[in-house]
């Protein structure tokens, strides 16, 4: 297990695969982001996506399943208090595959809890292309040893 | 139709509120969030958070299906967003609480290429107990108000 001490700064991480279906995007969207460029195919091919694409909330939760499946099992991690500066730089869309790319930027201790600190990760959503399609920062609580 | 011209710095409006349960919260975690204090009622009585708790990407997927349907309340003509400055998880959300949302316009400039103009803002869910529990700065395009014809 991975603790505070043992990440650094400038360590680099490479995991997932999420394999992008038209149903979950409809699926998702009709629950929390019903907008038709999410919803309908021909409304979307005339929009200026010029087809169906995933809600940039479901593009944040697909990298947390990554994220959840690859990386919190090898690090003490407990929670994050919420993230910087996303982005969402290209659309998602069906049949795409991503994955994520990760980098610790910067780690805090905690003044008021001793057994903890944060971390500051960099994540990039890549697509099978290589092309960057959503990136952010992570306040992530990590445990000390 | 609002346009980006109808938005002004200091605005507020609300948006609403929704509840949500144990089931939508295990739900949405076993398929994008699956970590014990989401998906396990048991092993999250002995988390730190003493209960089960929704993902926090739960939390923000409600607060923009709040803002969409307070958007085609007031028609307004948005195009999406680049991104956000920044979301704080401020407190726990746990099943059965109602969340209330509300959003001040901070600022707004258009854009010097395309017919749109962007509107930063901050946005805010509370519970029921008045607590904040997930605040975003956030940026949204508009299309702009067309030319009188």
């Amino acid at each position: 297990m991975k603790h505070f001490e043992d990440v650094q700064v400038g360590d680099v991480m490479r995991f997932g695969r999420y394999e992008v279906t038209r149903e979950e995007i409809v699926e998702y969207a009709r629950q929390f982001d019903p907008q038709p460029f999410h919803l309908d195919e021909e409304a979307a091919k005339a929009s200026m996506f010029g087809g169906l694409i995933a809600s940039g909330w479901h593009t944040g939760a697909m990298f947390i399943r990554m994220v959840v499946e690859h990386m919190t099992p090898e690090h003490a991690t407990s929670g994050a208090m919420g993230f910087d500066d996303l982005k969402w730089l290209r659309p998602v869309r069906p049949g795409d595959v991503l994955s994520v790319e990760s980098e610790i930027r910067e780690k805090i201790e905690s003044r008021s809890r001793p057994d903890r600190g944060t971390v500051k990760i960099e994540s990039r959503i890549i697509n099978q292309r290589g092309e960057v399609v959503m990136s952010l920062v992570s306040l992530v609580i990590y445990l000390r040893r | 139709m609002k346009y980006w011209e109808d938005f002004e710095v200091g605005e507020t409006t609300e948006l609403g509120s929704c509840s949500i349960t144990e089931a939508e919260i295990l739900a949405f975690a076993r398929k994008y969030d699956p970590q014990p204090f989401h998906i396990d009622p048991e092993a999250a009585r002995r988390s730190i958070f003493g209960g089960l708790i929704a993902s926090g990407w739960h939390t923000c997927a409600l607060m923009m299906r709040l803002s969409v349907d307070a958007a085609r309340r007031e028609e307004a003509a948005a195009t999406g967003s680049p991104g956000l400055d920044s979301c704080r998880w401020l407190k726990p959300v746990r099943p059965g609480d109602t969340l209330t949302g509300r959003t001040e316009v901070l600022e707004t400039w258009p854009s010097r290429s395309k017919p749109i103009g962007f509107v930063r803002r901050r946005l805010e869910l509370v519970n029921q107990l008045g607590e904040a529990v997930l605040a975003v700065v956030g940026v949204t395009m508009y299309r702009r108000r067309p030319a009188a014809a």
